[in-house]
């Protein structure tokens, strides 16, 4: 099982995507970063609040995190490196098994990364424009753990998903749409059939509860981790099945 | 070695093959062959586990290929010289699934050196020939130096010089004990290398023989030449032999020489020319696996 997580964890960094990933985290959590402090007034900048606010803006590994995910499993499909894999490990649960751990590893790497930009980005500025800071206060940390373990999840819906759909194109874009689009409305539809309430467990929305930033229709925060994770397991029992019987041609 | 028992495999309407049973004996380079369409890829992918098939089965070295311990050491194989994605150095093909197989890394370089692909190495796959990509194939299956191989096609888009090199190198890891299995759609690619062949058409066997055994079983002509050609010509007619004109006082017959003789003896004949024309064994393949765009 390490040998085969390995070369999973080989395979991403072996591919050139793998750079535009990091580069995507870094350069988009250091502009949401910057464009958060310094759009908010100086007196406000000192505060918990506005301070676990620019914790969050880290929230863009979660996106990436589902496109890895998704990538992970569904690129040896569209060039048919599943035939070797295939054919190393015939066991092809302990595939998905081994890619949704390196998915995970990765992810917890995507997180640390952009909370590492928002550290460096916004340590130095508040310092220098005499804010006090929080940023390593307990409190803030908690949120930050949270967030990290968000993202994890977040990677493996990503390899779930992929598992089901297979094909790379369908799984990218239906989970777009589905994510932007397609939760909204069934929120929509259900507020119509008066069931409002089962709106909280849809997949995406029990994610976000899980990314421990609260909100008013979602679950609380461990609720949120376990239906998250509910349905990760959903999915993931689905997409091994289908993968199992598939044939490779 | 490899073993196939009552293989059927059917995709949506197609009856890939069916009920089709052979075996591959150690120690042998067997040539896998027919035309294309004819069920030689669904066979090997049910071969190695990666095709379900309907009925039968097949076993490698005793069990299903999915039961083996460490499959790469045991068997190596190459199915189609693109799987591999574009943008991955063939280096780095390599030594991600020698990573997942337990192979040390050292084991990579000598592969790459074995199909002489060691200054590509570095280079990604998007800008390999498919020459280039059929070696990095072969050094795949040759990861685990492996006692059974298993081949696709492996000639498809070498040049002649390629094909040479292929040969070579099959009868030199044959020497060294090995089973092979290597499929073709054209024969003069396998026939100087295989010691048997199995022949499949539509899904099904149509020969399973050593290449000696299949020339003799395959239909010779008569080359017949006579002063007296008419005469003799209207005695095979009324024997019921087929005639093909060549010349004037040759023809060619599907009799066999000791009828001819016999017949030009009874009647005074004389004969100038009385040879056996032996079917080349391109022609007994296509002759086997004719009609294939009839289907």
């Amino acid at each position: 099982m390490t040998a085969l997580v390995r070369s999973e964890l080989l395979k991403v960094r072996t591919i050139r995507s793998w750079w535009a990933y990091l580069i995507v985290i870094v350069a988009f959590t250091g502009l949401a970063v910057a464009a958060q402090i310094g759009s908010t007034d100086g007196g406000d900048r000192g505060t918990v609040d506005f301070q676990s606010d620019l914790v969050e803006t880290a929230g863009i590994a979660l996106l990436l995190a589902i496109i890895l995910g998704i990538t992970i499993m569904t690129t040896e499909f569209r060039f048919g490196t599943v035939t070797p894999t295939f054919l190393v490990a015939p066991a092809r649960e302990l595939v998905i098994a081994a890619k949704a751990i390196a998915a995970a590893v990765l992810a917890i790497g995507f997180a640390l990364l952009a909370l590492l930009v928002v550290a460096v980005v916004a340590l130095p500025w508040l310092a220098s424009v005499g804010a006090e800071t929080h940023l390593l206060d307990g409190e803030i940390g908690t949120g930050a753990a949270q967030q990290i373990l968000s993202v994890v999840l977040w990677a493996l819906m990503g390899v779930a998903i992929g598992a089901v759909v297979q094909s790379q194109v369908a799984a990218l874009v239906g989970t777009l749409v589905w994510i932007f689009l397609g939760e909204t409305l069934l929120i929509g539809l259900f507020g119509l059939l008066d069931i409002d309430g089962a709106a909280a467990y849809l997949p995406f929305q029990a994610l976000d509860a899980a990314d421990g930033s609260g909100g008013g229709e979602l679950l609380s925060y461990w609720p949120g981790v376990a239906v998250s994770l509910g349905w990760i397991a959903l999915l993931g029992a689905v997409g091994v099945a289908r993968t199992r019987r598939r044939d490779i041609t | 070695m490899i073993e196939v028992a009552s293989l059927s495999k059917r995709f949506g309407k197609t009856q890939a093959v069916s009920d089709l049973s052979f075996r591959v004996e150690p120690g042998t380079i067997t040539g896998f062959l027919g035309p294309n369409g004819a069920g030689k890829s669904t066979t090997l992918r049910s071969v190695l586990g990666l095709v379900h098939p309907d009925a039968g089965g097949a076993t490698v070295l005793g069990v299903p290929y999915r039961e083996l311990d460490r499959p790469l050491h045991r068997v190596g194989a190459v199915l189609e010289a693109s799987e591999v994605h574009p943008g991955r150095s063939g280096r780095n093909h390599l030594r991600v699934l020698a990573a997942a197989a337990g192979i040390p890394r050292s084991r990579v370089e000598e592969v790459l050196a074995l199909v002489e692909l060691s200054t590509a190495a570095k280079r990604r796959v998007k800008g390999y020939s498919l020459g280039m990509r059929q070696r990095l194939g072969l050094a795949t299956a040759l990861l685990g130096d492996p006692e059974v191989l298993v081949l696709d096609e492996p000639a498809n888009g070498l040049d002649p010089a390629g094909v040479r090199w292929l040969r070579d190198l099959l009868r030199s890891l044959a020497a060294e004990g090995r089973t092979i299995l290597v499929s073709s759609h054209v024969l003069a690619e396998v026939a100087q290398t295989v010691d048997r062949v199995v022949i499949i058409h539509r899904g099904a066997l149509v020969q399973q023989a050593s290449i000696a055994e299949v020339l003799a079983g395959a239909q010779g002509a008569t080359r017949v030449r006579s002063p007296d050609a008419q005469r003799l010509r209207e005695l095979i007619a009324a024997q019921g032999g087929t005639v093909t004109d060549v010349d004037d006082r040759t023809f060619a017959t599907d009799l066999p020489p000791e009828r001819i003789g016999k017949v030009a003896a009874a009647n005074g004949i004389v004969l100038h020319e009385l040879t056996v024309e032996r079917a080349t064994l391109e022609e007994v393949f296509l002759e086997l696996t004719a009609g294939e765009t009839t289907q």
